[in-house]
């Protein structure tokens, strides 16, 4: 070694030194010359906590403002899972069960609650509602007891009458992974949304818009100030059409005389299986919904927290009457005689027959040019003897409808193969009318041309593609391929009683601020203005009246609605009892306008399986009519004896 | 600085000659430096601590108060360490090293108190005292001390011996474990035996066991798993947890990172007051001073300490005897690995071990061994001529 030894290694060690100061300096150049922006937003994201306050719902009123839907302050119980995560497992088991036990629910339910991903790490999670204020006081009290538990008042969906309209209000519930993709703006993670009913097709009216507070929270998420408040501003009222009074009625006379149709069994496991029923009263000059109701129902409060998996099942079981389907708009039928409207238009149109045209009915009626099954009968053989439209309307003479049918099949090439379903159309059948519900369904037309379609389709599944006269016949009554929704025939009626004017049912009115000032007025929506066949619209009438108030000859619904003030509140009806197939009980079905000189509501009541339109749905609409016309308290609804269709 | 004849002498001695004499070359860069970090230092342990001490309802000076007390008790260690000659510590350090050795198993037993997982401390009333500290200092003499005499030719023989120097306090302390304190060891001892005059082929032979001994320690399990997550998540890049190490981290790059050019100011630092760095006090006090004082006070503290580092090396290059040479490398060596470990690991480049930052990290044994270290370079170098 050289004695500059030293001095030379003391060299390196000062280049060490240079170079590992000038690798700090450039690091330090790096991150905050360089990349100085990039750090700034993860340092501001740090410290910033959002909490969205989220915004009360608007209210649902019926016409006359009386509270359908309102919102009440629950008193929820939240845990900060952030900060209840800074203890043990055993400490944060024993925060969990002694919380349990103040809020009077399993230790285990709260556990769940806790597991909910759908919450953000430094989001609140609720797990458990309703809770009362002495809990809450307690919790206040022992707060350093409960690490990260917080009480808060939100705001949830209260329905003053109980299961009322539930079909037609729909319910709250929490947002779908589509629903937020829709709307991703409007809506968090944990948003409550419209699933049903009107709640969901007046979403964006009823949605308030959320506020938030904005917190500078410290590393261990306390929060330290508030930096920013934007309130909440709460959805908009939305005023229906429904009228609370006629809905109650309606809803009332269903259930009673569904409740006494009751007693089914399934044909195979010999179990008890509830058939359902459905009444639709739309306001025939507002173009609107006045009540609707299907039975059974659902309680909407069910739904206001987290609806369990069991409720669920019960709400959706065909053999309990799946309560959870609305079926003025969903349930479809073969509409019996009620159909007779539309046959006798579609024959006066054609001019087969003029309101005088008179056809001997002898209780039996043989189908021309027919190769088998080619005799019909009116309900019980009853022979009518010479029926024109006005009786053949009243007593419902199928013989009378027959012919007709069988007649516009023999007249094709003039008439065309579809006469009496253009008709039908024309009233409505065969499309959804447009009710702003989230779903509805569309009914069906039979026609050969659809027959033949569906034939070439799928030829296993039908005996033949053809048509024949006696599907002709078959359609004349309203059977065969024929399927309608109770909305659609009231709809039909309520097109024919207002002399042509087709609407698509409106079921609000407007919508308003919680002071009343109106926000949208929503204007009724004429669907197409029809032509009603010269002459028809008072025989027709005159028949219809006839069907509840004519004792000889005897009306369908006659003893349906004796003692009803006919001469104030005239009606004008038509009974339906529609087959089923099989040796299965008929649908019962009743529609009707009213009053009939100067119509104003239109009213269709079908009741599954529950046997003659005149024995079980007549009265169930003279209740719902009688409501309507505050002239009479609604009688209570039993079965009337008459055995008509 | 290749005098090889230093008769030691009595402090009456020096105190007769000219008392004076040697304090005429006092290296006022040096000092002017160390006392600019120290001085920025309380106030960045200041603007650490206010707010949560603040919060707590407590005197949001006490860390300041304290911090100002240890500075000004080691400005009287400083001064006292100056003003006795170095070459009487030559003869002082196999004492001091023993006395650091007994402290060291003293530590291990009840007598001293656990903190933060290690068994590193000794609690005296209000005050805490860190041997380790001392260790470094006491190894650094004794390891020049026992280099010195091979007038730069370190044979394989002295090499042993002051591995064996080496390996006794290093060894303990990784029992307690302090693996940073423990690197220190290992810098100063590798800093010394090179200037002394290792051999390469020798100095190859360490680095081999060196790492031998890393990848032992690691296979072998001693490593504790959160040590093992601190020593390896910058190699992660932030890549790894948002908890735990890699939450340390990647907290600490953002709150330098966010403070840009100019910084935030002073107090007005959100990343560190929120208590989103964890130990911003101690070991992550630049994170203070890059989100509070930006790239231009991060840059002109780095260049403080390459002020202090280039005279204490200075001072290496123009001692009177070898001895104070190595004395003065020792102390280069302890000084820029702490600076660099810690700075790196701030920065996410080094893997984060326990280290304070010298000068102007909070807490008094850190402080007094820093100042005591730059009072021995001052010594030597005041003394080149005498």
């Amino acid at each position: 070694m050289t004695v500059d030894s030293p001095r030379l290694r003391l060299g390196i060690v000062g280049v060490v030194t240079l170079s590992l100061f000038a690798a700090l300096f450039a690091r330090l150049w790096f991150l905050q010359v360089l990349n100085a922006g990039e750090y700034e937003v993860a340092a501001e994201r740090n410290q910033q906590r959002v909490i969205p306050l989220p915004a009360p719902r608007g209210r649902i009123l019926d016409r006359n403002g009386a509270i359908l839907v309102d919102n009440r302050a629950s008193n929820v119980v939240t845990v900060n899972r952030a900060e209840l995560n800074r203890h043990s497992e055993p400490e944060r088991r024993d925060v969990v069960e002694r919380l349990a036990v103040v809020v009077g629910r399993p230790a285990a339910a709260l556990t769940g609650r806790l597991d909910d991903q759908r919450f953000g790490p430094f989001t609140p999670v609720p797990v458990a509602e309703d809770v009362p204020e002495e809990a809450l006081i307690e919790l206040r009290e022992r707060r350093h007891e409960f690490p990260g538990v917080d009480a808060d008042q939100v705001a949830v969906r209260s329905y003053p009458h109980g299961t009322l309209a539930a079909h037609l209000l729909g319910y709250v519930g929490q947002i779908n992974a589509e629903e937020l993709e829709a709307a991703p703006d409007t809506y968090r993670l944990d948003s409550r949304v419209g699933k049903d009913g009107v709640e969901r097709t007046f979403e964006a009216d009823l949605a308030g818009i959320d506020g938030e507070v904005v917190l500078e929270v410290n590393a261990k998420g306390v929060p330290v100030r508030e930096l920013e408040r934007r309130p909440p501003v709460q959805g908009k009222d939305l005023v229906l059409s429904i009228d609370l009074e006629v809905q109650r009625a309606a809803e009332v006379a269903l259930a009673s005389g569904m409740a006494k149709t009751q007693g089914h069994k399934d044909p195979v496991t010999g179990a008890p299986v509830t058939f359902g029923g459905s009444t639709v009263v739309l306001d025939v000059k507002e173009g609107t919904v006045a009540a609707m109701a299907s039975w059974p129902t659902f309680n909407p409060a069910d739904f206001v927290y987290q609806i369990t998996p069991d409720q669920f099942a019960a709400l959706t079981d065909p053999s309990q009457g799946t309560p959870f389907v609305n079926r003025a708009v969903l349930g479809q039928y073969a509409p019996g005689s009620t159909w007779k409207l539309v046959t006798a238009l579609a024959g006066l149109k054609a001019g087969l027959i003029t309101p005088a045209t008179t056809i001997f009915d002898p209780g039996t009626y043989t189908i021309p040019d027919c190769a088998q099954k080619c005799q019909r009968q009116n309900a019980g053989r009853a022979a009518y003897g010479d029926v024109e439209l006005r009786k053949a309307l009243t007593v419902s003479s199928d013989t009378y409808f027959y012919d007709l049918g069988a007649r516009f099949w023999q007249q094709r090439q003039r008439l065309g193969d579809t006469p009496m379903q253009d008709m039908a159309a024309l009233l409505g059948f065969g499309e959804k009318t447009g009710v702003p519900l989230p779903v509805e369904a569309a009914g069906r037309l039979a026609t050969p041309e659809g027959r033949a379609e569906a034939y070439a389709a799928n030829p296993d599944l039908f005996i033949t593609g053809d048509w024949f006269i006696g599907d002709n016949v078959n359609v004349s009554i309203g059977q065969g391929d024929i399927a309608v929704t109770p909305i659609q025939l009231a709809n039909a009626y309520a097109t024919f009683a207002s002399g042509g004017t087709r609407y698509q049912p409106n079921l609000a009115l407007r919508v308003q601020d919680q002071d009343g000032t109106v926000v949208r007025e929503i204007e009724p929506r004429v669907d197409a203005q029809v032509d009603l066949p010269p002459g028809a619209y008072d025989p027709i009438v005159d028949g219809l009246l006839g069907a509840t108030r004519s004792e000889e000859p005897r009306g369908t619904a006659f003893n349906a609605f004796a003692g009803f003030p006919h001469d104030a509140y005239p009606v004008a009806g038509k009974t339906g009892t529609a087959q089923t197939g099989g040796d299965r009980k008929d649908d019962a079905l009743f529609v009707a306008f009213a009053p009939a000189h100067d119509p104003r509501h239109s009213v269709s009541v079908v009741m599954e399986r529950a046997g003659f339109g005149s024995t079980w749905a007549a009265p169930v609409a003279r209740a719902i009519l009688a409501s309507l016309s505050g002239l009479e308290e609604p009688p209570e609804v039993k079965p009337v004896s008459g055995s008509s269709a | 600085m290749m005098q090889t004849t230093s008769a030691p002498r009595g402090i009456g001695a020096v105190l007769r000659r000219d008392p004076a004499a040697p304090w005429r070359h006092l290296d006022w860069p040096l000092l002017c430096a160390t006392f600019a970090i120290a001085g920025l230092g309380c106030l960045m342990v200041f603007s650490a601590t206010r707010v949560g001490m603040a919060d707590a309802g407590l005197d949001p000076y006490t860390y300041l108060k304290r911090q100002l007390l240890f500075l000004a008790l080691g400005a009287i260690v400083m001064a006292a360490v100056t003003a006795i000659d170095y070459r009487h510590f030559r003869d002082l350090a196999p004492l001091g090293h023993l006395a650091s050795l007994a402290l060291l198993v003293l530590v291990l037993t009840p007598l001293g108190t656990r903190v933060n997982g290690a068994q590193s401390w000794f609690a005296l009333g209000a005050f805490k005292f860190q041997p380790a500290e001392f260790t470094k200092l006491a190894l650094i003499c004794v390891l020049a001390a026992a280099c010195a005499p091979a007038r730069g030719h370190l044979n394989r023989h002295r090499l042993g011996v002051c591995l064996a120097l080496v390996g006794l306090p290093a060894a303990l302390i990784l029992l307690q474990p302090d693996m940073g304190s423990m690197l220190v060891l290992v810098a100063i001892f590798l800093a010394v035996v090179v200037v002394a005059g290792a051999r390469p082929r020798e100095l190859a032979a360490l680095a081999a066991i060196g790492i031998i001994a890393v990848v032992a320690l690691f296979q072998l399990d001693m490593v504790d798993a959160y040590q093992r997550d601190r020593l390896t998540e910058f190699a992660r890049d932030g890549r790894g947890s948002v908890t735990g190490a890699g939450f340390q981290a990647s907290q600490a790059k953002t709150a330098i990172g966010a403070g840009g050019l100019f910084g935030a100011g002073l107090y007005d630092g959100t990343q560190t007051k929120l208590g989103f760095v964890p130990e911003q006090q101690t070991d992550f006090i630049f994170t203070v001073v890059g989100e509070e004082l930006g790239f231009v006070g991060s840059a002109t503290l780095l260049a403080l300490y390459a002020v202090v580092a280039w005279r204490v090396w200075r001072a290496a290059q123009v001692a009177r005897d070898l001895f104070g040479t190595l004395v003065c490398v020792g102390v280069l060596g302890m000084l820029v690995f702490q600076v660099f470990e810690n700075l790196g690991m701030s920065m996410g480049i080094m893997p984060i071990t326990g280290l304070p930052l010298p000068l102007l990290s909070y807490g008094g044994s850190s402080l007094l061994t820093s100042l005591a270290a730059i009072g021995l370079v001052l010594n030597v170098h005041m003394r080149r001529f005498s």
